[in-house]
C-alpha cells in the first residue's frame, strides 16, 4: 500500500519548505553571491537588481547573502534549543512518571507549570540580559521554555505506556527501571516527541527572531533575520523592501515547520486527525 | 463557596511569595552593583557607598527581602534607582498604555477568532473551512512585530492614515491616543485570533460529536440554533482557558510590539530597567506580573462556572 501524498497537502508543502530552507542554509555555509558582512558604502540602499537580487542594506551588504547566512543562523538556534529542551525535558518527564505521585513528581510538575505560566518572551529577554547577549545564550534561554513542554508531554505519554502489559512483563523479567524507560517507554513515545519538536522548532525560530530584533540574539556583524528587520526600520520611508524580505523569510520558515508538524501529527495520531477534520 | 475562595486566596498568596523569593534570589546572585552602574566609571568609592546606603543596598539580604515584601504588602513598591520616582507611579503610568492595548487586542482577537473557528467547524472540509485554516496558519506564522512593521509601511508611511508610533498620552484627547493604538492592537491581535480560531474550531468539532447534539437535531432544532444554543457553550471552556493564558501573556509579552511602535508600556519599562540594572523595578514588575497571571487564572476559573454550570458543583 503506497503512501497517498495528495491526502496530506500540508505535510508535503511543509516538508518541501523545510527541505528547501535547509538546502539554502547549507549552501549559505559554502557559497553566497557576496560576502554577507563586506561593507560597500557606494552600493548602499539599492533596490533589487540583476546584480543584487534583493537589493542591499544601509552598509551596502547584499540582502540575498545575508538572508542565506541568516537562515543557517535561525535553523542552528532552533535546532539546538529544541534539542536541548527535548533531551532534558524527556529525561525529566520520564523520570517523574516512574515515580508517579511522589513528592519529586509533584515538584517537577509544579515547576513546569510555573515556567509555562510566564510569557516566554519576557523571561527570555530577562535571561539573556542577565547572562549576556549572543546566539549561545539565546539558545539557552529558548531551551529553558522547551524543557517543561517536553517534560509534560513525556510524563503523560510515559504514564500511559507504563500501564501497558509489556512493561509489566519487562518488570517481571527483572529489567531495571532505567532499562525499561530506554528500551520500552522511549520508543513508544518517540513519534509524539518528534511531532512536538517540529512545532517547538517553529516557535523557537520566532523567539530567536524576536530576541535578535531586540539585539539580544546573534550579534552583529553576523547576519540574523530579526536584526535585519530592526535595522530596516530606520530606512522604511525610502527602502521598504529591507523590512519585507527578512520578515517573509521568518514567516515562511515558521509556516513550513508548522505545516510539517501538523502533518506529522495527523500521521502519528490518526485520532487527532479525526478530531480536527 | 467560601472555603473554595479561601483555599484559592491562600494558594494565590503562596504563589506570589514564591515568585518574590525566586526573583529576589536570582537578582541577588547577579554580578553588577546598581549604584556603580548608575554613577558610571568615574564615580569614587565614597559616592558609590553613599548611593548604596540611600538605596538600602548595604543591609543584609534577608533584611532587604523582608523590607521589600513588607513594602509590597502595604503598596510601597520602592523607588526606582534610575528614574528616582516611586516604582508604583512608573508602573501606573505604563499600565495606562499596556492595559488598553492588551484588552483591545484580546477583544479584537476574540471577535475575529471565535466566529471564524465556529464558521469553519460548522462545515468541516468545505471551502470556508479551508479558508479559515489558511488564515490561521498565516496568522501563526507571521511574527507579530513584522505585521506591525508592515502595517506601519501601509497605513502610516503609505497612506498617512495613522501615526507610525509613539503615544501622545490620554491627556492629548481620546482620538489621538486611540489612533496611536490601532496599528499595535491589530499586530498583537492577529496571531491570537489565529490561535483562537484553531482552538474554537477543534472544540466545536468535538462538541458536535456529542449525543445531545443528535438529540437536539432529532427533536427538530435547526443546525444554526443547535450550534449557538448548545454547541457554543460547550466549546467555550477551552476557548476561555486559552483567552486567560493569552491575555496574561500579552500584558508583559508585548515588549517587541511596544518597541516597534515606540509605546511607553510595561514591556518596554521592563526592557529598559533590565538594561539599566534598575533591579527594584525588575523585581516589582515580575511580582506585579505574577499577580496579574494569578488573578486572571482565578477569573478564568470563575468564568468556567458561568460558561459551564457542571463545573460549578465540582469546584
Amino acid at each position: 500500500m503506497g503512501f497517498a501524498w495528495y491526502r496530506h497537502p500540508g505535510l508535503v508543502v511543509g516538508g518541501a519548505i523545510a527541505l528547501a530552507l535547509m538546502a539554502i542554509a547549507a549552501l549559505g555555509f559554502v557559497w553566497t553571491p557576496f560576502d554577507p558582512t563586506r561593507l560597500a558604502l557606494p552600493d548602499r540602499l539599492q533596490g533589487p537588481s540583476a546584480l543584487h537580487w534583493l537589493g542591499t542594506d544601509h552598509l551596502g551588504r547584499d540582502t540575498v547573502a545575508r538572508l542565506m547566512v541568516g537562515a543557517g543562523n535561525s535553523l542552528k538556534v532552533g535546532l539546538l534549543s529544541v534539542a536541548l529542551g527535548l533531551v532534558a525535558g524527556t529525561a525529566l518527564g520520564t523520570w517523574a512518571a516512574s515515580r508517579n505521585g511522589s513528592l519529586l513528581d509533584e515538584a517537577v510538575m509544579r515547576t513546569n507549570d510555573f515556567v509555562l505560566a510566564f510569557p516566554a518572551v519576557l523571561t527570555a529577554v530577562m535571561m539573556v540580559h542577565l547572562i549576556g547577549p549572543g546566539a549561545a545564550n539565546a539558545i539557552l534561554a529558548i531551551a529553558v521554555f522547551n524543557v517543561p513542554v517536553f517534560a509534560r508531554l513525556a510524563r503523560s505519554a510515559a504514564l500511559q505506556v507504563r500501564s501497558r502489559d509489556f512493561v509489566l512483563a519487562a518488570r517481571a523479567a527483572g529489567l531495571t527501571e532505567t532499562r525499561i524507560a530506554i528500551a520500552h517507554i522511549l520508543p513508544n513515545m518517540a513519534g509524539l516527541l518528534v511531532v512536538q519538536a517540529t512545532i517547538q522548532f517553529a516557535i523557537a525560530i520566532l523567539a530567536e527572531a524576536g530576541l535578535s530584533y531586540l539585539g539580544l540574539g546573534t550579534q552583529p556583524p553576523a547576519p540574523s533575520w530579526g536584526r535585519m528587520l530592526y535595522e530596516a526600520r530606520t530606512y522604511m520611508q525610502t527602502q521598504p523592501w529591507l523590512a519585507i524580505f527578512p520578515g517573509a523569510a521568518i514567516a515562511l520558515t515558521v509556516l513550513g515547520f508548522n505545516l510539517l508538524g501538523d502533518g506529522l501529527r495527523d500521521l502519528v495520531d490518526p485520532r487527532a486527525r479525526r478530531a480536527r477534520t | 463557596m467560601l472555603s473554595f475562595l479561601a483555599r484559592r486566596l491562600a494558594g494565590l498568596a503562596v504563589t506570589l511569595l514564591a515568585t518574590a523569593l525566586v526573583v529576589f534570589v536570582v537578582l541577588e546572585i547577579l554580578p553588577g552593583d546598581p549604584a556603580a552602574v548608575i554613577l558610571g566609571v568615574s564615580a569614587t568609592p565614597e559616592t558609590v557607598a553613599a548611593l548604596r546606603t540611600e538605596f538600602g543596598l548595604d543591609l543584609p539580604a534577608p533584611e532587604r527581602f523582608l523590607r521589600w515584601v513588607g513594602g509590597l504588602l502595604t503598596g510601597d513598591l520602592g523607588t526606582s534607582y534610575g528614574y528616582r520616582v516611586p516604582v508604583a507611579q512608573l508602573i501606573g503610568e505604563r499600565l495606562q498604555v499596556t492595559l488598553p492595548l492588551a484588552f483591545a487586542a484580546i477583544l479584537l482577537a476574540t471577535l475575529v477568532g471565535v466566529p471564524l473557528g465556529m464558521l469553519a467547524a460548522s462545515r468541516p472540509r468545505s471551502l470556508r473551512d479551508a479558508g479559515v485554516m489558511v488564515f490561521a496558519q498565516a496568522g501563526l506564522a507571521l511574527p507579530d512585530f513584522w505585521v506591525g512593521i508592515l502595517l506601519v509601511l501601509a497605513f502610516a508611511i503609505g497612506l498617512h492614515w495613522l501615526p507610525s508610533g509613539g503615544f501622545p498620552g490620554w491627556d492629548a484627547g481620546l482620538g489621538p491616543a486611540l489612533a496611536s493604538l490601532i496599528l499595535p492592537v491589530i499586530a498583537l491581535a492577529l496571531p491570537q485570533a489565529a490561535i483562537l480560531a484553531r482552538v474554537t474550531r477543534s472544540a466545536t468539532l468535538e462538541a458536535l460529536q456529542e449525543d445531545w447534539v443528535r438529540t437536539a437535531r432529532a427533536k427538530g432544532l435547526g443546525a444554526a440554533a443547535t450550534l449557538y444554543r448548545h454547541v457554543l457553550r460547550n466549546a467555550l471552556v477551552p476557548v476561555v482557558t486559552m483567552l486567560g493564558v493569552r491575555f496574561s501573556f500579552m500584558i508583559a509579552g508585548a515588549i517587541i510590539i511596544e518597541d516597534v511602535f515606540s509605546l511607553p508600556g510595561l514591556g518596554r519599562l521592563m526592557f529598559q530597567a533590565i538594561g539599566q540594572h534598575d533591579i527594584i523595578v525588575v523585581k516589582d514588575l515580575v511580582v506585579v506580573f505574577a499577580a496579574l497571571v494569578v488573578v486572571i487564572n482565578f477569573l478564568v476559573d470563575i468564568a468556567y462556572g458561568i460558561v459551564d454550570p457542571r463545573l460549578r458543583r465540582r469546584a
